[in-house]
């Protein structure tokens, strides 16, 4: 298997994605492909699109143009949509916990009600992805008693019950105490270690470093350029790049 | 100064059961036409946020409708209106005016507490692959029905008073009890009191009930 990662198709390919907000254009021509066991990190200045773009691939929002191929058939929204987003899990910023339910039927929530996993069996897997993230001891309490950390940490349980292929976060860090920054941080390097396919967008440059396979910086809704790690933030080739990173890693 | 009548209230215990059987009457009314309303405005509620136009377009009729005439007049062209078409006895009329009115009311309750619900709880549901109905049922009104209790219990204590307008079809529920032994007895002003009073049991007893289901709802908003 030589260039298998060139030769093999991407578990995800986003094409020409174009999205308007308004008369706003947010996305031009954006197009990305994700190899299965990937883990890219998109970077960008505030508004320049990165989010957006990530929620263009399950669909939160609707990008005008484009398509989107997920394992080689396009997800089309009343087609397989639904079935799609089982298989491809999310992390929100704002953790969007479900605050009525306690932690452990947060993580179960998936998997039984859309997988229809007996509940025995979902309650077993619960308990051990809340082992995973460090949170067994709160399996029974409600999320409005947990911390931004944990609660970020319930949620990538949440999205990890769904057993998916894909995983997106979008950026899972940035309403957190800097001082929980690092559990959440920790929790996502274990799951890139393990060969999860990632898409994160997030303003943690070494989590980017130390985890990433590829680092996409986006500027005013575009691909402005694509590296490794290393190159990206040795030597990066484009002058927009370079006077974010200055800024971002000075802070 | 007229004549004063000095008030007596010594014969209500002989008119005790009447007033029984008659708030009986009236919790009868109220607790089917809130239901009903309940029902209904959860349905209508549903129906103004669709996307469907047209769905949303008749659910604002019927609220704009509703809302926009009094109560009494729904309940007469239920009872005389209608009589040309179908004769609706007037315990039942009573009983479909006080749920269509409410329905109304009741379903702008609804929508405000489902709008007031972060879109993210929807997204998040979304994303682990429910469909919008699913995910409305499952995370979204079980959060929205907490937030409606109180407007919720409001509405249904107005419900209860506004019940009093079945009086006018001769449905024998408290106040038209209160003002027939008022007449016949000429203590009005007691039977009137002895009337207020029961409205007051009763809507007194359903503020309790609404507040301890406030606080037991409270469970998980808990801080830490």
């Amino acid at each position: 298997m030589n260039n298998s990662e060139i030769t093999s198709t991407p578990i995800l390919s986003m094409q020409k994605i174009n999205k308007w907000f308004g008369p706003l254009h947010v996305l031009h021509d954006v197009t990305m492909n994700v190899h299965e066991g990937e883990v890219v990190v998109i970077i960008g200045a505030s508004g320049s699109g990165k989010s957006t773009f990530l929620r263009c691939i399950n669909f939160l929002e609707e990008a005008e143009r484009g398509t989107i191929v997920y394992k080689g058939k396009p997800i089309l929204k009343n087609r397989n949509l639904t079935a799609i987003r089982k298989e491809i899990g999310m992390v929100f910023q704002h953790f969007n916990l479900f605050p009525h339910m306690t932690v452990l039927h947060n993580v179960m929530e998936g998997p039984v009600h859309t997988k229809r996993m007996p509940s025995h069996e979902a309650e077993t897997l619960a308990l051990s992805l809340l082992e995973k993230v460090g949170l067994s001891d709160k399996a029974d309490v409600y999320p409005s008693t947990l911390s931004g950390g944990q609660k970020q940490r319930v949620a990538i349980a949440r999205a990890l019950a769904m057993q998916p292929s894909v995983m997106l976060f979008d950026e899972p860090t940035s309403a957190l105490d800097p001082e929980l920054v690092g559990e959440v941080v920790s929790v996502m390097k274990d799951l890139a270690n393990e060969g999860m396919t990632m898409i994160v967008v997030t303003h943690e440059m070494w989590f980017a470093k130390e985890a990433a396979d590829r680092v996409v910086f986006m500027d005013e809704g575009r691909i402005v350029e694509e590296a490794s790690p290393d190159k990206m933030f040795s030597e990066p080739e484009n002058e927009r790049t370079q006077q974010f990173l200055k800024q971002i890693l000075n802070n | 100064m007229g004549n004063l009548i000095p008030w007596d209230f010594s014969v209500i215990p002989l008119k005790f059961h009447l007033f029984v059987q008659a708030a009986g009457y009236t919790i009868f009314i109220s607790f089917f036409g809130i239901l009903a309303g309940t029902v209904s405005g959860l349905f209508v509620s549903l129906m103004k946020i669709s996307k469907n136009k047209v769905v949303s377009g008749i659910a604002s009729v019927y609220i704009f409708v509703i809302r926009g005439t009094p109560l009494l007049l729904q309940l007469f062209i239920i009872y005389y209106g209608l009589i040309a078409l179908v004769a609706i006895p007037p315990l039942l009329s009573a009983i479909i005016a006080l749920g269509f009115h409410n329905g109304a009311y009741i379903a702008e309750i609804f929508r405000g507490s489902i709008q007031s619900i972060h879109y993210g709880q929807m997204e998040a549901a979304l994303s682990l692959g429910m469909t919008k109905p699913k995910a409305m049922v499952r995370i979204i009104l079980p959060q929205a029905f907490k937030r409606a209790v109180p407007p919720l219990g409001n509405q249904f204590i107005i419900a209860l008073k506004d019940s009093s307008l079945a009086s006018t079809i001769a449905v024998p529920e408290l106040l038209l009890r209160g003002r027939q032994m008022g007449a016949s007895s000429f203590q009005y002003m007691e039977m009137l009191i002895i009337v207020a009073v029961w409205y007051l049991l009763m809507t007194g007893v359903f503020s309790v009930i609404i507040h301890r289901i406030e606080k037991k709802l409270k469970v998980s908003d808990r801080e830490q």
